[in-house]
């Protein structure tokens, strides 16, 4: 039904899936701020907490699609405050070889992004997750969601 | 004797000279190491048959004297059958080299006990096509070949009443024989990350058929050609400017052969490359031979590949092989040891390449060339950033 729903032959409009990992001491933290700060942001998002985004594991995210994510964020301090050094720049990497993949298969390139949120910046955050959610109903349901799941 | 010296050499021993591909210099050096006591083992190719062989690891020199001469329908990769603390020498063709060298990176070989006797290499083919290809397009019984040779672009099978049957190889694959399609794209031809570089290319004159010629790529190259040597098993003389020349330029010709073959196997996808993935992959029966087999996967039984993944699953896609291909964009040789064994005949090594062919790109990097890390961790990390 994740189709008819997209193209809006029903009353509500469709709502994509989008799972966040996010970093404990940054990006979480900025998380909690959107909350605090009652930043505006629509509910798509499922936000899953890892210690450092140099943790995230090409593993988690090809899992998320597989499970029928319709995109994945991950994000992590800004480079240079990461708090185990540079495990950001590893997820830099990671993000490149991720993206290639990605291309590669034929998922659009619009669904997977990486971006840097402090624990201060809760308006950003409410800001990346608004925007991407926007991105992500223009290219509609992911091609990889299991049948039966919307 | 010194790095980038090359030589014309053969086997002193009148019969593995003979027996050997082009002078039995490969065979000589590898059995004189024994002997001397320079490695305790040697990976080599026991023959079973016209087209079938198993690699074994013998401290026995007579086993690696019943070796001599070359298989081209045996495309095993040897680097597997190296053992981490071992002083081992193995014949190596490109691809069993560059295996070894992103083995030894991942601790699986120690490089400075491993002597890598590189062979040239034009390309290698699948026995069970070969036998095929013998029924339907030679018109011979396999079991009546005696002997097979590659000539001047012509794949030559001798019967056992002595007659010789040539075909061009550009025929044969025309029609789906021959090398195997990865062979085909296979740029490297000369082993320039073994420790020598074996081959007949540029062997000219009365030595032709009777020599072959050797690059010493490293010190360790030179203490094992020097061992036979002092040995008295092998005998050198320098190979002169006309061979050297002629070599390189087979080398350039087959370059631009295996260029055009990416073309045909590795063009671009049209239309969904999902939809292209999804039906090359519907067939897996999930037996995990492709990850078994890989020689530059070091990941032993508890891997990521198949611990996230169950045959229960019911993604549209497998979760096995989606990690693997990104567990391989760095480090894919392209050996194609993974198609030939799927049992259900899915073009692996095509796959694994698409996706790794454009990140080695992008960081100028071909695995198994030499041993600096991957890219993965050789970034250096504190300039690279956004
Ligand atoms: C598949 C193949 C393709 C080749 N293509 C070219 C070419 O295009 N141009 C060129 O100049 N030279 C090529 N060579 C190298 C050449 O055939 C000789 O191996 C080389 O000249 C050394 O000769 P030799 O008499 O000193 O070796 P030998 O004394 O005959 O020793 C050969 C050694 O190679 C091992 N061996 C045989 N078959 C294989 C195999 N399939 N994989 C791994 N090891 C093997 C044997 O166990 C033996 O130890 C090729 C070799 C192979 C195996
Ligand atoms: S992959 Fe390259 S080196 Fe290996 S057998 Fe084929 S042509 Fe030879
Ligand atoms: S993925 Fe296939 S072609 Fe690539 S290195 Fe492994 S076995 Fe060889
Ligand atoms: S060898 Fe073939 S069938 Fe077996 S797991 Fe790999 S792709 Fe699937
Ligand atoms: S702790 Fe936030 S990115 Fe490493």
């Amino acid at each position: 039904m994740a189709e008819a729903t997209a193209t809006g032959t029903t009353s509500e409009e469709w709502q994509p899936k989008i799972v966040m990992f996010c970093c404990n001491w940054c990006s979480y933290g900025g998380a909690d701020s959107a909350g605090m700060g009652r930043f505006q942001q629509p509910p798509t998002v499922r936000v899953i907490r890892v210690m450092c985004s140099g943790r995230m594991d090409p593993v988690f995210i090809l899992n998320a699609f597989l499970e029928g994510a319709d995109g994945v964020i991950f994000s992590g301090c800004h480079i240079g405050d990461c708090h185990y050094v540079n495990g950001n720049y590893k997820a830099t990497i990671k993000y490149k070889f991720l993206k290639a993949m990605v291309n590669e298969l034929g998922l659009e390139d619009e669904r997977l992004k990486l971006d840097w949120i402090s624990a201060s910046e809760g308006e950003r955050y409410a800001n990346v997750v608004t925007e991407f959610t926007e991105q992500i109903k223009k290219v509609g349901p992911s091609p990889l969601k299991p049948e039966g799941v919307v | 004797m010194d790095i980038g010296d090359c030589y014309v050499g053969w086997a002193t021993d009148e019969d593995i000279r003979t027996r050997g591909a082009s002078g039995g210099l490969v065979t000589a050096m590898l059995a004189a190491a024994l002997e001397k006591g320079l490695v305790e083992a040697v990976v080599v190719l026991k023959k079973l048959g016209e087209f079938e062989a198993v690699p074994i690891v013998t401290s026995d020199p007579e086993e690696v004297k019943a070796a001599a001469g070359s298989m081209h329908s045996v495309p095993i990769v040897l680097s597997r059958y190296l053992e981490y603390g071992t002083k081992v020498a193995l014949p190596a063709k490109p691809c069993d080299a560059r295996a070894t060298i992103e083995q030894a990176k991942r601790q699986q070989v120690d490089i400075d006990t491993t002597y890598i006797v590189g062979l040239n290499c034009g390309g290698t083919m699948h026995p069970a096509v070969t036998r095929k290809m013998l029924e339907t397009v030679y018109k011979l019984d396999p079991e009546e070949i005696a002997g097979e040779e590659i000539d001047k672009g012509k794949l030559i099978f001798e019967t056992k009443d002595g007659e010789e049957h040539a075909i061009k190889i550009d025929e044969l694959e025309e029609e789906g024989y021959g090398r195997r399609e990865s062979c085909q794209y296979c740029e490297i031809n000369i082993p320039v990350m073994a420790d020598l570089a074996c081959g007949n290319w540029g062997v000219i004159g009365d030595l032709a058929g009777k020599g072959t010629f050797v690059e010493i790529n490293t010190e360790k190259g030179i203490k094992i050609l020097q061992n036979a040597i002092d040995a008295g098993a092998v005998e050198i003389t320098p190979a002169d400017d006309k061979g050297k020349a002629i070599r390189a330029k087979v080398d350039g010709a087959m370059m631009k052969v295996a260029a055009a073959a990416d073309e045909k196997y590795l063009a671009p996808i049209e239309g969904s490359h999902l939809d292209y993935y999804m039906n090359a992959l519907a067939d897996c029966i999930n037996c995990g031979a492709c990850k078994a087999v890989c020689p530059v996967c070091a990941c032993g039984e508890g891997a990521k590949c198949t611990e996230f993944s169950s045959a229960s699953d019911t993604y549209k896609m497998s979760l096995f092989h989606l990690v693997r291909f990104v567990h391989l964009m760095d480090s894919c040789i392209g050996c194609g040891q993974c198609t030939d064994v799927c049992p259900v005949d899915i073009s692996l090594t095509h796959i694994y390449q698409r996706f790794a062919r454009p990140m080695q790109e992008e960081f100028e990097y071909k695995p198994g060339m030499d041993m600096t890390t991957p890219p993965f961790f050789g970034v250096d990390l504190l300039e690279e950033g956004q």
